[in-house]
């Protein structure tokens, strides 16, 4: 019972961060219907500002991650206007393509930057354990990491439910070409959703690296399990990402520690197989929106 | 005799009915009209046909098959093919090529044999000029080498008669094939079609708005409303009767 | 004479043509080796560009690789972020073959094919259902177990064969150059041509590397072969069907052909190709190990896809080099006139990502179409009617 406990905790606390970072390629793919590569790579870029201005500027944390959210924010606000939008958007591939150059591009810049070592950034949440039974330890991160996701997840609901900007963005998101005729300034919309989703991938990224280590490769291996939790919520669902996101870290956590014959270097393999699994069933993940075909 | 038998065929979407247990037959060599106003539901009678859509009852028999039991992709194999009235053609490939593809179920080479060219240049050669005589036979020749992509309207829907001939099919049903086309296209597609027929060994099955057009050359004519069908006779029978009359103007006429 | 020059199809103009120009390409693969054997560097703004012929023979294997991606991504339609598990699979299972049963190089392709095929097909099943960016996120999934496949204790510390764990497996049997094959004679042969010469070096081949040479002609060998054979497939029924299927599935479908059972397939040759590329690895590298088949690598294969052209075979040549030269030279480039920066090893990724971008921007085609188009003002085939 308290190796499950242990399990249970484990799984919820990183599969917070899964859902962050998920819910960062939702906003995108809700925008473009397209995944940004380069998502974990500007979150990257945002942990590393956190550090920038937590450890050697010494601003309190929480301050810290804020900056750093509006930072990548903008930063991606203006990626989005040189790189993204003089293309077609309804051509992905050189879409898909630009933000692989993006994701190549910034990495190596923050392995020049801040070099290869790893680096450790001070926690936003108090230390130690609101609840404690045998090896089950319930940390104030896990309970830190799980509330600041899921009130993020409330903040984007509203936002895009009950302003304006969100409207807008949901009727782009739903059909771009009407958008356009009633007057949505497409550019500016899209541009938002950048935005956006850099913010949340920040703070994805702060909360992940809570648990990990900040070098310039760690994003990518959170970055794979973001992906599969945004594949089995459904690309297009926000719920369905943070949905995705804790049962991936509930599945990888399980998974290595019940079944035997999975070796721990095969997480990844466990959560990969548990989405094909869903995917043959329903195609467009758990709680993404079928695409309808007219002959 | 009869080659095509469409028994009860029904299906409806979401609770709307759009095909309603129509029955109708077409014997070999005939061409036949499928008429009737928007939304009659003829291109959906087209599509349960083809397999690209499942009907909820009913039975389509192709000269003793079932083709309800037949999967979509062998529906070409059975000597039935089909156009689109928004064109299904592949604009990347050459006109050439596409009516190549058309005679998919004619040639025989597999991934086992054509990376090795194991006795397959001969066939591909015969599908080659197999081709481009039906396009010659079009008057499509100049276009062969063309990409698709870019001819104009009436040339396209011509290509996709010409990839249905490819097929060597038995039965060939054209959706709208004289949708934007001028009169005098539509004159000499008329012609076309009757010629076609002789010339393949066609039984013809179509869907036209083009009345004019669908009266000269149709053998047997089908009227279609609200997915029902209200009259079936010659193109002269049909022209008579008081329904039909009434489905294409409204009221009591 | 005006251009462009109009050459009437299967015409003698034609032949010549042909021959010219593929004459000149195997001219050119056939002095590749001995230009390079002594390394070659050209400068640029100061910077040494080295072109090692091992770098070389790399990018054969990764273009056989981009070669499985161009039928399945370029042609099929399918889109794979995770070809490294096929090549990974075939580089591992020929690197323990070698290694522990003492098999040829080249016998390995016996088992690697098979299995690759194998794979290829299962995941080429689901994948008939979950398209479009669910399927590259699946694939971008495989990409990333893999590397931790060799890892697992089972399979790494065994006795008897096994995967050598973090630290890859290095093969000890040597490729080395048969005594018929005159490779030394011929870079002395060019060594003497007055002129030019000076270009192959001089005194003959130099030791080390002079294997290279041969596994270079070995590995041509290989790639022209599935290069031939995919050219074969895809100018023919299969070919077309799977054409077909990409751009209109719909038509393909009443036109006779299975989307199912061409999709499934076009993923199994994709992995074939995969496997071989991995077997053309372990030969030129004898060394296979975790970190030779990770997610970047995937990405590379992809990018090198679209530097090329998506969907041209020429294409996965271009890809191959690029993705392996372009991040050495980036590496090898300290200064560039544009501004007062030191670079260094750290800059190849910028540079490849950059240059991807400002790809995308000016020749979104890839670079064959650019070619094609100058080809095109140069150059026209006038296409024959088959004779009925």
């Amino acid at each position: 019972m308290d190796l499950f406990l242990a399990r249970l905790f484990d799984g919820l606390g990183s599969g917070a961060t899964y859902a962050a970072l998920a819910m960062a390629l939702v906003l995108i793919f809700k925008a473009t219907t397209l995944i940004n590569f380069a998502q974990g790579e500007l979150a990257l870029l945002g942990a590393y500002l956190v550090l920038v201005l937590g450890v050697e500027q010494g601003l309190p944390i929480v301050v810290a991650v804020f900056l750093a959210m509006v930072i990548t924010a903008v930063f991606a606000a203006g990626l989005e206007r040189v790189f993204i939008r003089p293309f077609d958007p309804s051509d992905h591939l050189p879409l898909v393509i630009v933000t692989l150059g993006l994701f190549l591009g910034i990495n190596s810049v923050a392995g020049v930057i801040w070099g290869h070592g790893a680096r450790d950034l001070p926690s936003m949440f108090p230390d130690g354990n609101l609840y404690s039974r045998g090896v089950a330890n319930l940390s104030w991160v896990t309970v830190g990491n799980v509330a600041t996701v899921l009130a993020t997840a409330g903040a984007l609901y509203l936002l895009l439910n009950k302003t304006k900007i969100g409207l807008a963005f949901r009727a782009v998101s739903s059909n771009l070409e009407s958008s356009e005729l009633v007057g949505i300034n497409i550019g500016r919309t899209l541009q938002f959703g950048w935005a956006l989703a850099a913010a949340v991938g920040t703070l994805g990224a702060a909360l992940a690296i809570l648990t990990l280590f900040l070098e310039p490769t760690v994003m990518l291996r959170v970055l794979i399990f973001a992906f599969a939790a945004a594949a089995l919520g459904g690309l297009d669902s926000l719920g369905g990402a943070v949905v995705g996101g804790f049962v991936v870290g509930l599945v990888r956590s399980m998974g290595v520690g019940y079944l035997d014959f999975v070796p721990s270097e095969l997480g990844v393999g466990a959560a990969v197989v548990v989405i094909i699994a869903v995917l043959l069933i329903r195609p467009t993940g758990l709680f993404g929106s079928e695409q309808v075909q007219r002959v | 005799m009869t080659i095509l038998d469409v028994q009860d065929l029904r299906v409806s979407f979401g609770g709307i009915v759009a095909v309603a247990d129509l029955s109708f037959t077409v014997d070999e060599g005939q061409i036949c009209g499928l008429i009737g106003p928007n939304g009659a539901g003829k291109t959906t009678t087209f599509n349960l046909i083809s397999r690209l859509y499942q009907p909820d009852s009913g039975s389509v028999d192709f000269d003793g098959t079932d083709l309800l039991r037949v999967p979509p992709h062998k529906i070409a194999h059975q000597g039935v093919f089909r156009t689109f009235q928004n064109l299904a053609l592949w604009p990347g490939m050459t006109v050439l090529d596409n009516v190549m593809v058309g005679a998919h179920t004619r040639s025989k080479q597999s991934v086992l044999s054509a990376p090795f060219r194991f006795g397959t240049r001969r066939e591909e050669n015969r599908l080659r000029e197999e081709a481009y005589a039906i396009l010659a036979d079009l008057d499509l020749a100049e276009h062969a080498f063309k990409p698709a992509a870019g001819l104009p309207y009436g040339t396209l829907k011509r290509i996709e008669l010409a990839r249905g001939l490819a097929a060597h099919p038995r039965l060939l049903m054209l959706d709208e094939p004289a949708t934007g086309l001028t009169n005098a296209e539509v004159t000499e597609l008329a012609e076309l079609i009757r010629d076609v027929r002789d010339r393949y060994d066609l039984t013809m099955v179509l869907v036209e708005h083009h009345m004019a057009m669908v009266m000269a050359i149709s053998d047997k004519v089908v009227v279609l409303d609200f997915g029902q069908k209200i009259a079936e006779g010659t193109p002269q029978e049909v022209q008579a009767n008081p329904e039909v009359i009434r489905a294409y103007l409204g009221g009591d006429a | 004479m005006s251009l462009p020059k109009r050459i009437a199809q299967g015409g003698r103009n034609h032949r010549l043509y042909l021959l010219g120009s593929w004459g000149l390409l195997a001219l050119l693969a056939f002095l590749v080796p001995f230009l390079f054997a002594e390394t070659f560097a050209p400068e640029l703004f100061g910077n040494k560009y080295t072109v090692s012929l091992a770098n070389v023979n790399k990018s054969l294997a990764w273009a056989v690789a981009i070669l499985g991606l161009t039928v399945l991504t370029g042609f099929s339609g399918q889109i794979s972020l995770g070809h490294t598990f096929f090549v990974g699979t075939g580089a591992y299972t020929s690197a323990i073959l070698v290694e522990f049963f003492d098999w040829p190089y080249l016998a390995t392709l016996v088992v690697v094919i098979p299995m690759c095929l194998v794979i290829g097909l299962i995941i080429g099943i689901p994948a008939v259902r979950i398209t479009g960016l669910y399927l590259a996120l699946i694939t971008f999934g495989l990409a990333a177990v893999f590397p931790s496949i060799p890892k697992i204790e089972q399979l790494a510390d065994r006795d008897g064969w096994n995967t050598g764990g973090s630290n890859g497996l290095r093969v000890s049997k040597d490729l080395e150059t048969p005594s018929w094959l005159p490779t030394n004679g011929i870079a002395e042969f060019l060594q003497g041509i007055p002129l030019i010469g000076g270009m192959f070096g001089s005194d003959g081949l130099p030791r080390r590397g002079a294997d290279d040479v041969y596994v270079y002609f070995l590995l041509l060998l290989v790639a022209a072969i599935a290069f031939l054979l995919v050219r074969n497939l895809m100018k023919s029924r299969p070919g077309r069907a799977i054409i077909a299927i990409r751009d209109n599935p719909t038509g393909a479908q009443v036109s006779g052909i299975n989307p199912a059972a061409v999709k499934t397939i076009a993923f199994g040759i994709s992995g074939i190709l995969g496997g071989v590329a991995g077997v053309m690895f372990t030969m030129m590298a004898q060394f296979v190990g975790p970190d030779e088949f990770t997610t970047n690598l995937a990405i590379f294969f992809v990018v090198g896809m679209i530097v090329g052209g998506v969907g041209t075979l020429g294409g996965s040549i271009i890809g191959g080099l690029a993705i392996v030269f372009v991040p050495a030279w980036a590496g090898q480039t300290e200064t560039l006139p544009i501004a007062d920066i030191e670079f260094g090893a750290e800059f190849g990724p910028l540079i490849l990502g950059v240059l991807l971008i400002l790809l995308m921007f000016a020749m979104p085609g890839g670079i064959t179409s650019g070619f094609r188009q100058v080809r095109a003002r140069l150059v026209q085939i006038i296409p024959r009617a088959p004779s009925t």
